[in-house]
């Protein structure tokens, strides 16, 4: 158990409480979500792991407002998302949450810094001083100030995904959602995207809920949740590669039954 | 089946949307040129029909062989016969019946006052002819007219007037004669020739009130015995006839007025029409060029895969024109039934509006049948086919390349291409315009200008979207910098969605400044020549009425509060061999009430054998003052005038003056066709109108209008063929419209992804609904924009050709406050395309949209 992350968590940035999520409808319907519930503590840094089909995607897009659930609830900070129509659903992740890809991150027509300053864009907010300063240090951080003018498709698939990143971050969400972000990059991009990730959450005090398949990536959460067949597994505090390596290989062995 | 047309028609039957809009347009281009070719085809059968029944039992018809046509005139005037032909006619073998035919124009006045038939179809009046074989109208009810004032009218005059059996009211020919119904009469079975009016009258009231002297016939209809055919009739007939006279059969004269109601009304209505449905048609093709072009550019990794599988170029080329072929066939079918129905909704309309068309079933000629049906698929596939090629020459090796999104725009080579066409059109316009004036240079100029305008377009468009965006992007923050963006992302597709629109608008505001030119001239033609107080006038368009009585102008001169009234009538004559109209008046009030110029000479005493010309005439045919012309009239004279003044302005004076008293040997049914009054000194306007007004009532009540009124109305029929020109446009600028849609539709499915993720960082449903309208309502002002500057200049250029080529001083005009509603209208226009493709890009499920690959 890692002392750096225990005592920054004070609240719950996110959670679903026995989520179920069907898709289609008689027999060919497939519980993507078998009643799982799971609490993303404000704070830290959470990958949820699980194979292929085992529905960490469908987690996460739920837990976002991205999708919604079949039953149960999902809940971003106190809000119900279940509860909510379409445009406050949307006012809700414009305002709360962050949301990294693994590809498509950026709107092509717009620049570096549009791109980063988009959502408060949405939502016709006028820049004031802290924000403009919390912006103007996402950019030093993420390394990006000299490309602050430049259109997506000038930048590479490693720098596209800090600015993507940037983005995530510049609203100060309740809580980031990434979804596999370094599934399409080279290992040393792959690191840098993670690094900043982590970097965000124990210097800055955010909270990173993150997708993905590598046990690489997943080694730098404060914690591991492990899901298959739309069930909750397992759970790893302060990971490393190996072990989350040998904990899928276990669940490969005996976690694919029916 | 072959492998390419396969794949083809499971693409289509996969993308069924994105062609819908290829679709209707093709369907609505062929549509309208089929239902004009529908219409044609029907309304020369009507008047076929019309006067093959109005030839009816007339074997044949002895008429004077020489008419006399005005330049700008319609029918020529014919010599009338002289009815005491009828008896030698009668005595010839084989003719079983003559009788002389009067013919006249005759207005009804209706139970309310007003005249039957207004100023739209004819209305004519006759002898009654009793034999029942040689009159085209039947009596229906009643009996036929015995004494002098009694009439039988056709039932759809007396219907719309709301006359009966017993009724007495007044003909205007024009001259009011007072007239009792004594009969009602059906044509062919109808309740009349289409919306024609005609009077029957006793032949000693037609001799009175319709011909100069009595005598006098249009022709004689003749029938003939038993056993006699109408060939040998004519032949029989023609030994009897004097020089100058002629007889044909009632089939002749049947086939000839059908030929000179399509040769002139029935081509030009046709051809008009025709001009339309073109614009409508090249609206469409770059909107279904676009629309493949898009197609293609999407699919371009599917291409390439079928490439890399071992498809040839001409495989994939051949299944992408296979594709339009599938949707050029079926739309042209679509538009083709669609034609035909509107034209027998027209059919059904007109006669309900009151527009004088003949009745009749719906005919559809061949050529109507498979004209609309080429057009529209060499339309199609014409558009379809640099796509095609294109798609043909995809690498195989695209299919491994991300999607690669056409955002080539504006070419070096284009951009000198469009500038040299550029240049080239504005010389041959101006070389067109000023230098030597030609209609001809000019139109070639004006045509190289669109091609510019079109090739130009997407070097323009980058320049004029951000120009015009840019307020965009400062009053509706990102949403609108996303739009204005969205619009520049690839010029030449925004260029080619926004040319269908430019050539739609273009064509409007031509128009627009045409017609506000011409009223400008009108206006200015009217102030400049007419130096009266008021003119009593019929409206200068349609067929109908009768015009005004001549005894009018000296009723008027007589008030107290009028100084000088002075008649216009019209007269014809050959002047030197060449029809020319004559302006019969008195020539001394004439030159007080206008102005006329200088005067070379002295109109003051033309007298019997003197004329008067204008420069321009004169000029054409070298005459001075003293010189003399040789003048023959339709009674066959020929005299020889003294030309005794020269004058300057044509423009109402007409171009030849001679004395009331000079043409009465010659003349025909009288009638005036303006009255110019000037008012006593000191008279107050007001009252001399309203003194005017009250004589004015006993003859028809005609308009009474003071100089601003006179020159307005005269523009009325201005403003009403420019509403049906706008109406006709109609189809154009809703074709661009489908075309702006679909661009944006399929935009909207390219950009999936980005529109997903939009929806995820934040942006509300109705802000990327606003986002694509505001796209479409900027497209639609770069075409708009370019619309307005293209039909500008041409309307310019048409109407300072029109000045340099023809006599007349033309004037040029720019309606500010039209233009303004023009470019409003495009830009709504722009708004209306976007509501459907902003509704479905909302309606995306942003979970699909990111998940897309």
């Amino acid at each position: 158990m890692s002392t750096t992350t225990v005592t920054t968590s004070t609240g719950t940035a996110a959670r679903v409480a026995d989520a179920v999520k069907v898709y289609g409808s008689g027999d060919t319907a497939v519980r993507a979500l078998d009643g799982v519930s799971v609490t993303f503590p404000a704070g830290r840094f959470t990958a949820i792991m699980g194979p292929s089909g085992s529905g960490k995607s469908t987690l996460m897009h739920c837990a976002a407002g991205l999708d919604t659930l079949t039953s149960g609830a999902a809940f971003i900070g106190d809000t119900e998302l279940g509860r909510l129509d379409d445009r406050r659903l949307t006012l809700l992740r414009r305002d709360r949450v962050g949301f990294v890809f693994q590809a498509f991150n950026l709107v092509p027509t717009l620049t570096v810094a549009e791109n980063i300053t988009l959502p408060m864009d949405l939502a016709g907010r006028r820049a004031d001083a802290a924000s403009a300063e919390w912006t103007d240090a996402l950019v030093d951080i993420v390394g990006l100030r000299d490309r602050l003018h430049h259109l997506p498709a000038e930048l590479s698939g490693g720098q596209q995904q800090r600015v993507a990143v940037a983005r995530a971050f510049a609203g100060r969400p309740d809580v980031v959602f990434a979804d596999e972000p370094t599934g399409n990059l080279d290992s040393r991009s792959g690191e840098e995207v993670l690094g900043l990730l982590g970097r965000a959450v124990r210097r800055m005090d955010r909270t990173v809920v993150m997708v993905t398949h590598d046990p690489v990536a997943a080694a730098h959460a404060d914690e591991v949740v492990f899901l298959a067949d739309g069930r909750l597994v397992d759970r790893m505090e302060s990971p490393t590669a190996e072990r989350v390596l040998d904990r899928m290989k276990a669940f490969d062995g005996k976690g694919a039954p029916s | 089946m072959n492998a390419a047309v396969r794949i083809s028609v499971s693409s289509l039957r996969a993308h069924k949307r994105r062609f819908a809009g290829t679709f209707l347009a093709v369907l609505l281009g062929v549509a309208f040129l089929a239902g004009t070719l529908v219409m044609g085809d029907t309304l020369r059968a009507s008047f076929d029909t019309m006067f093959g029944n109005a030839a009816g039992g007339t074997d044949a018809v002895v008429r004077s062989a020489a008419t006399i046509t005005a330049p700008g005139e319609g029918q020529g005037v014919r010599r009338p016969v002289d009815t005491a032909l009828v008896a030698a006619v009668e005595r010839t073998p084989g003719v079983a019946a003559a009788v002389p035919d009067i013919q006249g124009a005759g207005q009804l006045v209706g139970a309310n006052g007003e005249p039957v038939g207004g100023q739209g179809p004819p209305t004519l009046a006759g002898n009654w002819i009793d034999d029942p074989e040689l009159n085209a109208y039947r009596l229906a009810e009643g009996r036929a007219p015995a004494r002098s004032g009694e009439v039988v009218v056709n039932r759809g005059a007396a219907e719309r007037g709301g006359l009966e059996i017993g009724d007495t009211t007044v003909l205007r020919t024009p001259d009011p004669v007072d007239v009792t119904i004594v009969g009602l009469a059906t044509f062919g079975g109808e309740d009349g020739m289409a919306q024609v009016t005609f009077t029957g009258m006793t032949r000693q009231d037609a001799e009175r009130y319709l011909t100069a002297r009595p005598g006098e016939a249009a022709g004689i209809l003749v029938r003939a015995g038993p056993g006699t055919g109408a060939r040998e009739l004519v032949d029989a007939l023609e030994p009897v006839l004097p020089k100058g006279v002629e007889a044909i059969t009632g089939q002749e004269l049947a086939e000839e007025n059908t030929d000179m109601v399509s040769g002139r009304f029935l081509t030009l209505f046709t051809t008009f029409l025709l001009v339309f449905s073109g614009v409508a048609l090249l609206v469409a093709t770059f909107s279904i060029h676009n629309t493949f072009a898009i197609v293609v550019a999407q699919r371009t990794r599917e291409n390439a895969l079928l490439r890399v599988l071992g498809a040839g170029r001409g495989q994939v080329t051949a299944s992408t024109l296979a594709e339009a072929a599938v949707v050029a066939v079926t739309a042209s079918a679509a538009g083709l039934a669609g034609g035909i129905g509107i034209a027998a909704g027209l059919q059904a309309l007109f006669p309900a509006i009151g527009f004088p068309f003949p009745d009749g079933g719906l005919v559809v000629g061949r050529q109507s049948l498979l004209l609309p049906l080429a057009v529209g698929v060499v339309v199609c596939l014409g558009s379809a086919l640099l796509p095609a090629v294109r798609a043909g020459r995809t690498a195989p090796l695209a299919a491994l390349r991300e999607t690669a999104v056409d955002r080539s725009g504006a070419s070096r080579s284009r951009a000198v291409a469009g500038a040299v066409l550029g240049a080239t059109a504005l010389a041959v316009t101006l070389t067109g315009v000023l230098a030597s004036p030609s209609l001809w240079l000019a139109g070639g100029g004006a045509l190289l200008a669109l091609a510019a305008f079109v090739v130009l377009g997407p070097v323009a468009s980058t320049t004029a979207v951000r120009l015009l965006g840019s307020p965009l992007a400062r009053l509706r923050g990102v949403t609108g910098g996303l739009a204005r963006r969205n619009a520049l992302r690839s010029p030449r597709r925004t260029a080619a969605t926004a040319s269908a629109l430019m050539i739609g608008v273009a064509v409007v505001s031509l128009f627009t400044v045409f017609g506000a030119s011409l009223k400008a001239t009108m206006d200015q033609t009217v102030s400049r020549s007419f130096a009266g107080d008021v003119a009593v006038s019929t409206p200068s368009f349609g067929a109908g009425g009768s015009g005004l009585s001549p005894r009018l102008a000296p009723a008027l001169d007589a008030l107290p509060e009028v100084d000088t009234a002075v008649g216009l009538g019209r007269g014809v004559a050959e002047v030197e061999g060449e029809g020319r109209a004559l302006t019969v008046t008195d020539p001394v009030a004439l030159a007080r009430t206008f102005d006329l110029g200088a005067v070379r000479g002295s109109l003051d005493d033309l007298g019997a054998d003197g004329i008067a010309v204008t420069e321009k005439e004169a000029g054409k045919r070298g005459l001075r003052t003293g010189d003399t012309a040789r003048l023959a009239f339709t009674d066959g004279d020929r005299e020889t005038f003294t030309v005794r003044a020269v004058y300057g302005r044509s423009e109402l004076a007409g171009d030849y003056v001679i004395t009331r008293e000079a043409w009465a040997p010659h003349r025909t049914q009288d009638s005036d066709t303006l009255v110019a009054v000037t008012f006593a000194d000191g008279v107050d306007p007001a009252d001399g109108k309203a003194a005017v007004e009250r004589a004015a009532a006993a003859y028809g009540g005609p308009d009474v209008q003071t100089r601003d009124e006179y020159a307005r109305s005269s523009a009325g029929g201005i403003d009403m063929m420019l509403t049906l020109v706008y109406a006709l446009l109609a189809l154009a600028v809703l074709i661009a419209l489908l075309g702006i849609a679909n661009t944006l539709t399929l935009a909207v499915h390219e950009r999936t992804r980005e529109l997903g993720l939009l929806r995820a960082v934040g942006q509300t449903r109705a802000q990327l609904r606003a986002m694509v309208r505001w796209e479409s309502v900027l497209v639609a002002a770069f075409g708009t924009a370019g619309g307005l500057a293209l039909g500008g200049f041409l309307g310019w250029v048409l109407v300072e050709a029109s000045d340099g080529a023809s006599d007349s001083a033309f004037a040029f005009a720019l309606p500010p406050v039209r233009l303004a509603v023009v470019a409003l209208v495009g830009l709504a226009a722009g708004a209306l395309a976007g509501l459907r493709p902003a509704r479905r890009a909302a309606r995306l499920d942003v979970l699909r949209a990111i998940a897309t690959e």
